[in-house]
């Protein structure tokens, strides 16, 4: 009986072994005849379907194709540190200026020319202008237009007081833009301010959190909440399906004594790994042309980063709009400290 | 591959890093990681076993369709049931919500195991039950139940095996279990030393429970098939409306939901025109990866399961329990993992679909060895005795009796691990080559911009490529006659 067994369990791993070979041989095969003409590869943490019409007029202009490879930012950059010089990736896209700054800590991105990325200001940009930003966001309040009170409000900080108890619609705290929001409070406001407000948050939304920012934009112009915390490119999705929806935007804490709105940006950089550097450059300086930077901020409802390129016309006067005084770049270096303060309140 | 990887970096954590995990972090992410696997576990028998006596033991109009909406979820997967009801409904949310979605989309595991051994049990206990006046709940609970106790073992240890590792539904729900924890510290703190001493107390722990199911299942070893399949009694009035309202129930929440929700956006989508050939293309991907993948798996395995039922000795159980650790260890863990071997001693093959099948297998391969061992444990030493004696060597009778014997446990461990593969995101996420988007792939997209709507016809298309494989589990389920 043992003999048997054992006999069997040799010939098995053999087998398994002389198949695995097979598929080895066949894999690399396979590889081997997939590369007729290099295409670009991005490693893209923004949605692809935001970056495929931009990546198609860009190689029907240059000739290069493009394989967008999607997934999560932060996934993507650990992809990227771990692979080094075996990566495939020749740009990295990445909704969130936090990760970019991470991987120009880390060493990961090559120096953009200046001469590309000048026209976009500096805060912008990392800080070795390894990294630029395509387009920006804003951290606003949406409110029913039809509801009491409204019209007081004027900051994020207002949210936390106890008469939004039940009326107050967030994200969960997992959510990363609502963590880069806290990252820029508490950076300016100091960690007392940004705990305390916090704390309000947690009491006023209860346990009911939502996943979705487009949960909230729906159940404000629904009325189940009065306002919500969110990415003003959300309100004008949902104001794109429904043109009549009781919902306005307030740009907060644009006084003179607050702090500005939270900004944060789409980026993208060159893997410093890149086989293609010169394809990267050309992509680079495609999107921060005229017509990639329309294409590429009008896709969500963004604000282009390039001075004198024209934002979408709806969106509020980026011009008039006080944008909270903290680099971009620092963001990174705030991320922990905002998630410990999360951690801390146990903000759901 | 992944086990030395957490290794070599829990290694590296100093004391104090461990002192502080340990009192900061982990007694929470313990409680509610067990808080979450017992209610899941608690709910999944439930759900599960009572649908199973109902199909196995009650005639009834309608059941073989009954018994294809209680499997039929096992090809929803958790993130999808998680995003559809999130949308639905804003009370979705928290420990009681990942319960909720936990328990549908796992449930059928339980349900499966417990129909079969239902399906398998000697109609002559229960019988001697009647006769000896044994009231019919006694007769449940006390002959019926114990003889089920093996099947929903392996059940239960397959649900937490899937709790415990589940990634989409919680980060979802927020409910910070281990998984999601080390996620967090590997992806948004790239704090990689971190991340593994928190596999290490998963895996420490993931192994205790399944030595506690190994200990409870020890003695319980029931080599005798049915001789006469067990009676099933004809339902009707009263007996009819409550079967089907409780079949209902759980299909309508488990099934009709989130399939209505597919149905509706698909036509969408096809309106649209959004249904193109780069779609057939993920499907292609899909199906190529997962196939792959469960061949492997089906094959590793068997010299596992082999092992370890004929020897029964510790080094076959550690075996075994190494065998388990790519399901115990979270998908990006186990992703990574790969990542770092494959490029650190296997270069050339890096972004090639080998390492993903590679990944693949390694995190399924449990579900087939326990499908495998299962199987095999049916099967009564003195046959393979008397085919020795017959003159049959060791491949003739493994060709031509153990093989055949345990085809019901390969059709098993082929259908789960492709299923599964079929749904497996993190390690698709990281490890697949470059543009080889799959069905999962294109789902984890969309729902991160929220715009799921937009992946209705892939969600769609992963229900409608299990069906092949839940027939031929369906199938092999059947008791054998003659």
């Amino acid at each position: 009986m043992r003999i048997i067994i054992i006999t069997l369990m040799k010939r098995l791993i053999l087998l398994a072994v002389i198949l695995f070979a097979v598929a080895a041989a066949w894999a690399i095969a396979q590889e081997r005849t997939l590369t007729p003409a290099e295409p670009l590869v991005i490693y893209t943490g923004r949605s692809d379907q935001f970056v495929r019409p931009l990546a198609e007029r860009f190689t029907a202009q240059s000739g290069i194709p493009v394989t967008l490879h999607a997934g999560s930012a932060t996934e993507l950059l650990n992809k990227l540190r771990v692979e080094g010089a075996r990566t495939s990736a020749d740009l990295y896209l990445s909704n969130d200026a936090g990760t970019l700054q991470i991987g120009e800590d880390e060493g990961l991105f090559a120096q953009l020319p200046l001469l590309l990325t000048q026209t976009v200001p500096a805060n912008y940009r990392g800080r070795d202008n390894t990294w630029v930003g395509l387009s920006a966001r804003a951290r606003v309040l949406v409110v029913n237009t039809s509801a009491d009170g409204v019209d007081a409000l004027d900051s994020v900080f207002d949210i936390a007081d106890p008469k939004w108890a039940g009326k107050l619609g967030v994200t969960t705290s997992a959510n990363e833009s609502f963590v880069a929001g806290l990252s820029v409070y508490q950076a300016l406001l100091g960690h007392d301010r940004a705990e305390r407000w916090l704390r309000g948050l947690r009491e006023n939304a209860g346990r009911e959190v939502y996943a979705k920012h487009g949960a909230i934009v729906a159940d404000v112009a629904a009325g189940r909440r009065t306002v919500g915390l969110v990415n003003h490119y959300y309100i004008f999705r949902h104001l794109n399906q429904h043109p009549d929806a009781p919902i306005r935007v307030i740009v907060p804490d644009q006084g003179d004594d607050q702090i500005g709105v939270a900004w944060n940006v789409a980026g993208i950089a060159i893997s410093r790994h890149a086989r293609n550097k010169e394809a990267a450059e050309a992509f680079v300086a495609f999107v921060l042309s005229d017509e990639g930077q329309r294409m590429f901020a009008d896709a969500n409802a963004e604000y282009p980063t390039r001075a004198g390129v024209a934002a979408d016309e709806r969106l509020p006067d980026p011009d008039a709009i006080k944008v909270a005084d903290l680099s971009l770049a620092e963001l990174a270096a705030r991320r922990d400290a905002a998630i410990e303060l999360i951690d801390k309140v146990g903000m759901p | 591959m992944p086990l030395a990887f957490v290794l070599s970096n829990a290694a590296q954590l100093a004391w104090t890093e461990w002192h502080a995990l340990w009192s900061a972090r982990i007694p929470r992410l313990l409680l509610n990681t067990l808080v979450l696997a017992s209610w899941v576990a608690v709910g999944t028998m439930v759900v599960g076993v009572s649908t199973a006596w109902l199909v196995a033991r009650r005639e009834f109009r309608g059941r073989s369709v009954a018994i294809w909406l209680m499997v039929l979820p096992l090809a929803v997967p958790t993130y999808v049931f998680a995003n559809i009801y999130t949308s639905l409904s804003a009370s979705v949310h928290g420990m009681a919500g990942a319960v909720f979605v936990l328990t549908l989309a796992s449930f059928p595991y339980v349900f499966l195991l417990a129909r079969a051994a239902l399906d398998g049990q000697s109609r002559s206990l229960e019988d001697a039950a009647r006769s000896s006046g044994c009231p019919p709940l006694e007769r449940f609970t006390r002959v019926t139940l114990p003889l089920l106790r093996p099947a929903l073992a392996a059940a239960v240890a397959i649900v937490v095996l899937h709790t415990v590792a589940d990634f989409g539904a919680v980060s979802l729900l927020r409910v910070q279990t281990f998984t999601l924890a080390i996620y967090h510290q590997m992806s948004g703190r790239f704090d990689y030393q971190g991340a593994a001493g928190l596999s290490l107390v998963l895996i420490v722990l993931t192994l205790t429970l399944l030595i506690l199911e190994r200990f409870f299942r020890r003695k319980q070893r029931y080599y005798a098939r049915a001789a006469a399949p067990p009676r099933r009694q004809p339902a009707r009035g009263a007996e009819l409306v409550v079967i089907w309202s409780v079949l209902g129930s759980v299909a309508l929440f488990a099934l009709a939901v989130p399939l209505g929700w597919m149905f509706v956006w698909t036509a969408e989508a096809l309106a649209n025109g959004a249904v193109g050939p780069a779609f057939w293309g993920y499907t292609r991907n899909t199906f190529a990866a997962a196939t792959l993948a469960a061949i492997a798996a089906l094959v590793l395995a068997l010299p596992v399961a082999l092992y370890h039922a004929r020897r029964r000795s510790a080094a076959s159980a550690t075996a075994l329990q190494l065998a388990s650790v790519g399901f115990v260890l979270p998908g990006p863990v186990v992703a990574l993992g790969v990542l770092v071997a494959v490029i650190a001693v296997a270069g050339p093959l890096y972004g090639t679909l080998f390492v993903l099948v590679a990944a693949l297998t390694i995190r399924f391969l449990p579900l087939s060895v326990q499908a495998e061992e299962a199987a095999l444990q049916q099967i009564t030493p003195s046959v393979l005795q008397a085919g020795r004696s017959l003159g049959a060597g060791p491949i003739e009778s493994l060709r031509r009796l153990v093989l055949p014997m345990m085809r019901g446990g390969l059709t098993a461990a082929f259908v789960f691990v492709f299923i599964d593969a079929l749904k497996e995101l993190p390690a698709t996420l990281l490890l697949r080559p470059v543009g080889f988007d799959t069905l999962a792939v294109r789902i984890w997209v969309e729902s991160s911009e929220e715009m799921l709507e937009l992946a209705a016809p892939a969600a769609l298309m992963l229900v409608v490529a299990s069906l092949p494989a839940i027939w031929l589990i369906l199938r092999a389920g059947q008791p054998t006659r003659g």
